[in-house]
């Protein structure tokens, strides 16, 4: 009982600003979940990741950390989203609402994974500090794209490279849990044996809370995404969106 | 391996204090070494794109190829890939004052197809079209002249010729330490990343996780130094849907690894570029054509853009 209350209460969905999709996930990202985004190069992931990230921090939510391998974080996109919104919750001028939620977006580069270990263990500490002082809370942590992260190290006969995943795996449910973040991760497709299949396998195949596979038709803007996995909904329904201009 | 990421903290914290947000916290006191994304914008829109030689090309790409950031280019052989990657070699290095970005460039050739007369004729076209565009400059300093000979461009292209996939490891690898001696440089291309790597590989899963650390070396190496980093890619055919397509080679887990990805393809018997991946570009296409000056907009574009706008 206590648990469900906890969960009522505190546990948010934070909308990603695309209403396929929050449709799809009944609300958003929640908090304290690990959400996966799979798909094809160039199918819009880092379109979703970029709008929640600037959708959660237009909404004063709270702020993100973007964490960025492929050097695919692009201020002035965001800044074009942000323009796009139609709803304000407050009137204010155009530059200070930008500046307020481009500065509530938290940014930084990861090269390998033990950076990756090195970078979340400092949010960590933070993550500590700011619960003791309670200021501003960090409410959505994005890594674009994971995977790219662990391709070096994974497959082959080497077993340090899966304990590597599953440790990054458990750290990251562990900040999801303790500190009520929502995690959205990306993951790219490889070739399986036919179609298509997201990478990293099967023994990441159960840490996600939610996998969405995205598609996109070849020159347009329209987005299609598939529940894979989910706690609460049926998966397999799929929702058109389309990624804003 | 990360020992050059960042500045020394002691710096960090003190740029961070300067520019703290309006009511978001302070980057630097959640993660050392990380940006809010305001201070990025400003950076991005003060940062200068390296010219293709084509206003169409430019204008897909959102005013050219970006520093920071990987570049992808792939075609048929024969589309322009290594015109396109001398032209960018040269035009990297137009004067300030004339409107570039007055850098070096890296050349890695791996497929032995880096022509140096065409070079030279290239840096000649560049450099009358520069003179074309600022025929005041050109008189009034007599200084920036000294500097505009096809000799001085071919000079500041720095070659590499790579001879196996070892060697390409190699190279790459080196390179942080070539760059850290050589800040100048704004552009590294590899012409291409695929010709080894096709050929003597039996474990096609070890080539992938080689593949895919070499990426993030570059992406490190482009963020790290501020350059652009050009990748030459092949074409292959792959079985899709019932029927054979061309794509780009070294498989879908490569696909990723890149920030943006231009297509080059014909269409009828006019070149054109694809924009098929980047974070804030929508997709589009452009004609382009070359010359023999290099790269430069396709002669009949000038109806055809009047008539989509």
């Amino acid at each position: 009982m206590e648990l469900l209350n906890d969960v009522t209460e505190n546990r948010r969905f934070l909308p990603t600003g695309l209403q396929g999709i929050d449709a799809l996930l009944g609300g958003g990202l929640r908090q304290g979940q690990l959400t996966e985004i799979t798909g094809q190069s160039s199918s819009g992931k880092t379109q979703v990741c970029l709008c929640s990230a600037s959708h959660v921090a237009a909404m004063q939510l709270g702020a993100v950390i973007y964490l960025d391998t492929s050097n695919s974080f692009s201020p002035s996109r965001i800044a074009r989203i942000v323009d796009g919104f139609r709803i304000s919750l407050v009137t204010e001028p155009k530059n200070v609402k930008l500046e307020r939620v481009l500065s509530s977006i938290i940014c930084k580069s990861v090269f390998d994974i033990f950076d990756l270990f090195e970078v979340l263990r400092q949010l960590e500490l933070s993550l500590k500090n700011k619960v003791n002082n309670g200021s501003s809370k960090i409410c959505l942590l994005i890594i674009d794209s994971l995977s790219s992260l662990l391709a070096p190290i994974n497959g082959g006969k080497y077993p340090q490279g899966r304990s590597m995943m599953i440790s990054v795996a458990m750290i990251l449910k562990k900040l999801a849990d303790e500190y009520n973040l929502s995690v959205l991760v990306t993951n790219h497709m490889v070739a399986g044996n036919g179609a298509p299949k997201p990478a990293l396998g099967e023994s990441w195949k159960t840490v996600p809370h939610v996998r969405l596979v995205l598609s996109r038709e070849r020159g347009s803007n329209i987005c299609a995404a598939t529940v894979l996995k989910h706690t609460l909904l049926a998966s397999g329904h799929v929702m058109r969106f389309a990624v804003p201009r | 391996m990360s020992h050059n990421r960042s500045a020394p903290a002691e710096d960090v914290l003190k740029v961070a204090g300067k520019c703290k947000g309006a009511d978001g916290p302070s980057a630097s006191s959640v993660l050392k070494g990380a940006q809010n994304a305001w201070d990025m914008l400003s950076d991005e829109q003060s940062r200068k794109h390296i010219n293709t030689g084509s206003a169409d090309l430019n204008n897909i790409l959102g005013g050219g190829i970006h520093c920071k950031e990987v570049t992808e280019i792939g075609g048929v052989p024969g589309i322009g890939k290594t015109q396109l990657g001398i032209q960018l070699a040269i035009n990297v290095q137009i004067p300030l004052e004339y409107g570039g970005l007055g850098g070096k460039a890296v050349y890695i050739d791996t497929e032995g197809s880096f022509m140096v007369e065409r070079v030279y004729q290239i840096a000649e076209g560049c450099i009358s079209d520069i003179l074309e565009y600022f025929p005041y400059c050109h008189e009034k300093a007599p200084s920036g002249q000294k500097r505009l000979k096809p000799e001085s461009f071919l000079a500041d292209i720095y070659y590499f010729r790579i001879c196996s996939y070892t060697e390409q490891i190699a190279v790459i690898n080196y390179l942080e330490k070539f760059l850290e001696e050589h800040k100048d440089v704004r552009i590294v291309i590899i012409d291409s990343v695929t010709f080894h790597f096709r050929q003597d590989f039996d474990d096609m899963a070890l080539r992938t996780r080689v593949l895919s650390g070499l990426s993030l070396k570059l992406m490190k190496l482009a963020k790290a130094h501020n350059l652009a980093v050009v990748l030459l890619n092949q074409v292959t055919t792959k079985f899709m849907e019932g029927s054979f397509q061309l794509t780009l080679a070294l498989g879908d887990s490569w696909s990723h690894s890149c920030t943006n990805r231009l297509i080059l393809y014909w269409n009828g018997k006019e070149r054109y570029a694809y924009l098929d991946k980047s974070p804030s570009l929508p997709v589009a296409s452009a004609p382009y054509a070359v010359t023999g000056k290099g790269v430069r907009d396709a002669v009949s574009s000038s109806c055809k853009r009047v008539r989509v706008t």
